[in-house]
């Protein structure tokens, strides 16, 4: 059953982004791991239609037996393309850290900035 | 139905091996290929407009924007002795005073840096042949060689004789110890006859151990820390020395110091 | 001496374990049910569009979809904010690429539009639409910029053009969203009729928002491209 099987690995890939968010210290692998979790989450919501029969959402296909449940594809379709639009400003955000502390280590710039504020 | 499975089943094992990589390139290359996988996915689990824009998305834009934005045009390379405080290593992170220093360097030139740990000759031996652009490590004013091109000194420094336990102290004074400072340490510890004159960041390191009594006697004169360049490099040489002098105008060069040797 | 890390690795792979463990335990998946999905497939009827997945974002919930076209066209005001306040870098020379990108790039380029703009104009027929027919466009401008450099493409293009475009296809999908009140419907409905289905005119204003988007997404894409393009290798 398709649908079972694609949210468990979607959970397990949650897990996964979140465990490389948390323990790499390079900022450009957070950033990685960040739509990691969003691209699992997106996974977890197709699959909550998919039907192990089913057949494309496109009502021109002579065998419409039973169509997947075509709701969440339309949720999802326009939050992969704010996605990218989000990492691109994560981006330049890591751009202006990297310009003003020199470096793209998480730890050094936590301690550079709290170094500052004394 | 099983290829579904199977690809379900590749999934994790991509993102996890892409997001355990070293270098970002590879991360980033990873991350492309698992987009690709999920694209995949999409479209035999019936959704193909969800593939086709995470297709397009996933796989193509992102991974080009990542790669544009680490993306330099070149290297530099770094030969180094491991010096504690000025530069060595710390698991898998580079840190030290003069690892700063080289940072801004490369940042300033948009290359990227290569570090090459090696012993104090070898270091000299690269950068008489030309092989390597930087050496770093603690080396002294007075004792590199000929036919380089330094910088002018960034730390002030001296050198002290250290004796072990069983030899005199005060006695004839050594040539130049030329080795790691494990080694130091194990003579000293091994309790063998052993002087050396170390330069006061390996000093500082080796009064972190716990070692028995041992002689100290300051050498006379001033040393500084300096970088060497092969001749072949003037024109980082000089782009160096413009960093070092912006840094010691603005203090910055001060603040580094008192971060790494407090 | 540093503490190894060994025991916070250990720590934060046992809690994120047990998250999982607890989120998959507790999870009741249940089957779609027929009912449901038989009321998309009869709103896709009723607009006269075959894509089933097209007629809900772009005319059962249109609204949330106006929203989030808002939201990527604040997040690419942001990207073109910040990169533009840093001044751009000097000299920007461009990417030594070999002449086979060059070419290649010369060759493959109008098809990838030709391509883009038949996936936006035919989203309420088969798979695509206009965010997918925006992307595909903008990474064809991308591989130009990387061939030719930003300079060019933005003085082919015209610099007022892109600068137009941008914030009219905002204000064109306003419009059509709100001009159904002028012909006496409810706002957010269809203004063209809905025709045969299979046919390209067909799906009232499905066609009009496809386009609208398409534009906008390309345009957005094209400006977070070229300021990475600008400003790369600054991380």
């Amino acid at each position: 059953m398709v649908g079972l099987n694609g949210v468990t690995i979607s959970v397990v890939l949650f897990g996964i982004g979140l465990l490389g968010l948390v323990l790499r210290r390079d900022l450009v692998v957070k950033l990685l791991a960040l739509g990691l979790v969003n691209s699992a989450v997106i996974l977890c919501l197709v699959s909550l239609g998919a039907r192990p029969d089913g057949a494309p959402p496109i009502l021109a296909t002579p065998a419409a037996s039973a169509i997947v449940d075509p709701l969440p594809q339309a949720i999802v379709l326009s939050a992969i393309v704010i996605n990218f639009a989000i990492l691109a400003l994560a981006l330049v955000f890591v751009m202006l850290l990297v310009e003003r502390y020199h470096t793209t280590d998480s730890h050094r710039i936590e301690r550079a900035s709290a170094a500052e504020e004394d | 139905m099983t290829a579904q499975l199977v690809l379900l089943a590749l999934l994790p094992i991509t993102a996890g091996l892409a997001l355990l990589q070293r270098r970002r390139l590879h991360a980033i290359i990873g991350m492309g290929a698992f987009s690709l996988l999920l694209a995949t996915v999409f479209l035999l689990a019936n959704a193909p407009d969800v593939a086709i824009t995470e297709a397009a998305i996933g796989a193509a834009l992102v991974t080009l924007i990542y790669v544009l934005a680490i993306r330099k045009t070149g290297r530099l390379t770094v030969a180094a002795s491991e010096t504690p405080g000025l530069i060595g290593r710390e698991g898998e992170q580079i840190v030290g005073l003069e690892w700063e220093i080289l940072e801004r360097l490369a940042a300033d030139v948009g290359l990227d840096l290569v570090v090459q740990f090696a012993s104090p000759e070898e270091v000299e031996e690269a950068i008489r042949r030309g092989e390597v652009d930087i050496g770093a490590g603690g080396i002294l004013a007075s004792e590199c060689g000929e036919n380089v091109l330094r910088t002018s000194g960034h730390l002030p420094t001296a050198r002290f004789a250290v004796a072990g336990p069983r030899s005199e102290p005060g006695g004839k004074p050594a040539a130049p110890f030329r080795g790691e400072l494990a080694d130091v340490i194990d003579a000293v510890r091994r309790g063998a006859p052993v002087s050396a004159t170390l330069d006061l960041a390996r000093f500082l390191a080796l009064s972190r151990y716990d070692l028995d009594a041992y002689a100290i006697e300051r050498v006379e004169g001033d040393e500084a820390y300096v970088f060497v360049l092969p001749p072949s490099r003037r024109d980082l040489h000089q782009r160096l020395a413009e960093i070092l002098a912006r840094l010691a105008e603005t203090g910055e060069l001060d603040s580094m110091i008192r971060r790494h040797f407090p | 001496m540093r503490r190894a890390p060994v025991f916070t690795i250990l720590a934060a792979i046992v809690l994120v374990a047990g998250f999982c463990a607890v989120v998959l335990t507790g999870f009741g998946f249940r089957e779609p049910s027929a009912g449901d999905i038989d009321a998309w497939a009869d709103v896709a009827r009723r607009t006269g569009a075959i894509n089933v997945v097209s007629s809900i974002y772009l005319n059962a919930r249109l609204f949330d979809t106006l929203l989030e076209v808002l939201v990527f066209a604040v997040a690419v005001l942001g990207v073109h904010f910040y990169l533009t306040a840093r001044g751009r870098p000097e000299p920007v020379e461009s990417i030594p690429e070999s002449n086979v990108v060059r070419i290649a790039a010369d060759i493959l380029l109008p098809p990838i539009l030709l391509i883009s703009i038949y996936v936006v104009l035919h989203g309420h027929l088969s798979p695509g639409g206009g965010f997918s027919g925006g992307v595909i466009a903008g990474t064809g401008l991308l591989l130009a910029a990387i061939a030719l450099g930003t300079d060019t493409v933005t003085a082919r293009l015209g610099p007022r053009l892109l600068d137009r475009a941008e914030w009219g296809t905002l204000l064109g999908i306003l419009f059509l969203a709100f001009a159904p009140i002028f012909a006496g419907r409810p706002l957010l409905s269809d203004l063209l009729p809905a025709g045969t289905p299979g046919r390209l005119a067909s799906g009232g204003s499905i066609l009009l928002y496809n386009a609208l988007i398409g534009a906008k997404v390309f345009v957005g894409s094209w400006v977070i491209v070229r300021h990475f393009v600008d400003h790369r290798g600054e991380i």
